[in-house]
């Protein structure tokens, strides 16, 4: 292995530069307003020095996911139904639109007058979010089936269950594959706002919490802290399992 | 060979018109019999209604009049079982070759016991028994081709329909794998219709050819071909039946138009 690689030189200069202007700016202002990257980096480890961190992320780490599966399942299985049936597609398609279109702030405080300071409430905002994105990829996603191995299938009569299983969903799977990384960013995103407003004990919470008390340098370090625990799920998990699905594609280099 | 495997009778086939109006016949009270065990051709230009006729035999189109049988191998206990090999080779490309066999063997509710033995025994006929774990993306144009053979024979189908499988290929691809066709009818000896443009292919292939009139199909020659198999490409007497057979249809051209 070669030490320099002039390749990933322009990367490296961006990360540095950035660096250096954060502190540069830092520089003009109080540590809890803008801290400097030396100071964020010692937040982050006070944070995590205290093991309730632990538990306050968990808390929202199991809200995105339970909301993100969910909106997985539900998505999924209406844009497959949509597509395989026409006329249930156009029933479901201004539902979806309405959907799509209500602004996504009203459902964050509409959870919390409907089901309080539970559980619910955060996981429902993000399933009412994100599963509408995930019905419409995958619908279009239907679109695109080819029509030859439809034919193959039909050919060879192959039942309903095993067109499916090996015809039809393996087409989908591009599909349902940049539906689940854009789905995992939102599912994020929204959790912690809907935490903000209702959950006890989460991620949200802290950020309210540290704003209540005009602590900058706080929210920045809780803040980074979730954002590098949701890139090491993409880069550790999400990723490793398309390529792993997606190892058919790699076409022979001879 | 007494037996049929396939009676058409009168079969008719109206599409639109292109023009709106009314409608034209693609196949026009068309009657052909294959026998059981037999390698049938049916030789037209392109846009002749080939690929409608094998659609309307394997079920996935439906036609106006006439009748289509095809007879099975226990007299009609269980439906038939019809397999296809297309232009391209339409294969599941995320399954593996074996697993793609396998998916034609659970389409016709095959017993699993015997899945691993049939898909070792076609692929060993079509040459591809090391590539069983490999997909179908990593193989060239020609394998996949042979796959898609070796799928279709695994079902041991009462009919083998082609639609002018080796026209994708090239030519030297194309030449080996007839040749190769033969080999391995000589051990699986399914009941073939074939469809093709080229006479040559034909000749070469069949002991049965049709050839087709354009608009409405039509039967107007019937030919068999009696040159003892294996035969040579080269063999002077399939071009000799080549040479014949494009006069007649030049003639019968000509006919039509007066």
């Amino acid at each position: 292995m070669k030490l320099f690689r002039p390749d990933l030189l322009p990367g490296l200069l961006s990360a540095i530069g950035f660096l250096l202007l954060w502190k540069a700016v830092s520089l003009f202002f109080l540590p809890t307003f803008l801290p400097s990257p030396a100071e964020l980096l010692a937040r982050v480890v006070a944070i995590f020095s205290n093991p309730s961190a632990y538990l306050i992320i968990s808390k929202t780490l199991q809200r995105v996911c339970a909301g993100l599966i969910l909106s997985m399942i539900i998505g999924s299985a209406m844009g497959l139904v949509m597509g395989l049936r026409r006329s249930v597609g156009s029933f479901f398609d201004s539902w979806i639109m309405v959907l799509l279109t209500f602004p996504a702030i009203s459902w964050a405080f509409l959870s919390v007058l409907w089901f309080g300071l539970s559980e619910v409430a955060p996981i429902f905002t993000v399933v009412l979010i994100v599963f509408p994105y995930v019905t419409i990829n995958i619908w279009e996603g239907t679109k695109a089936l080819d029509k030859e191995l439809s034919e193959m299938a039909k050919v060879f009569r192959a039942q309903r269950l095993l067109r499916l299983r090996k015809v039809l969903i393996p087409q989908l799977m591009p599909y349902f594959f940049s539906s689940l990384r854009i789905s995992f960013a939102l599912s994020w995103k929204i959790a912690l706002v809907s935490e903000a407003f209702g959950a006890g004990l989460g991620v949200g919470k802290e950020l309210t919490y540290w704003f209540q008390s005009s602590r900058a340098d706080m929210m920045l370090a809780w803040g980074t802290s979730f954002m590098v625990l949701m890139v090491l799920i993409d880069a550790l998990i999400l990723r490793p399992w398309e390529t792993r699905v997606f190892s058919w594609r790699q076409i022979a280099s001879t | 060979m007494s037996t049929q495997a396939v009676v058409i009778e009168g079969l008719s086939k109206k599409f639109p018109s292109p023009s709106g109006f009314g409608e034209f016949a693609v196949i026009d009270a068309l009657s052909l019999q294959i026998s059981r065990g037999s390698f049938a051709s049916i030789v037209g230009p392109s846009g002749c209604g080939k690929s409608t006729l094998l659609n309307i035999i394997a079920g996935i189109e439906t036609y106006d009049s006439g009748e289509v049988r095809i007879l099975t191998h226990d007299g009609g206990q269980s439906g038939p079982r019809i397999s296809y090999v297309f232009q391209s080779p339409r294969l599941l490309n995320w399954l593996t070759v074996e697993d793609n066999i396998k998916f034609a063997l659970e389409a016709h509710n095959i017993g699993r016991v015997g899945w691993d033995q049939q898909v070792k025994k076609y692929l060993e006929m079509v040459g591809l028994a090391g590539q069983a774990r490999n997909f179908p993306l990593k193989l060239s144009g020609g394998m996949q081709q042979r796959v898609a053979i070796a799928r279709a024979l695994a079902i041991e189908p009462d009919i083998l329909l082609m639609d002018e499988p080796f026209s994708h290929l090239d030519e030297i691809t194309a030449r080996k794998m007839r040749v190769d066709l033969m080999r391995i009818l000589e051990r699986a000896g399914p009941t073939i219709l074939f469809v093709t443009h080229s006479l040559r292919e034909a000749v070469f292939l069949s002991e049965e050819v049709y050839m087709m009139s354009v608009k409405p199909a039509r039967i107007f020659k019937h030919l068999r071909v009696d040159i003892p198999r294996p035969r040579e490409p080269e063999d002077p007497r399939l071009f000799d039946l080549e040479k014949d057979l494009i006069k007649e249809f030049f003639a019968m051209l000509e006919q039509d138009q007066q």
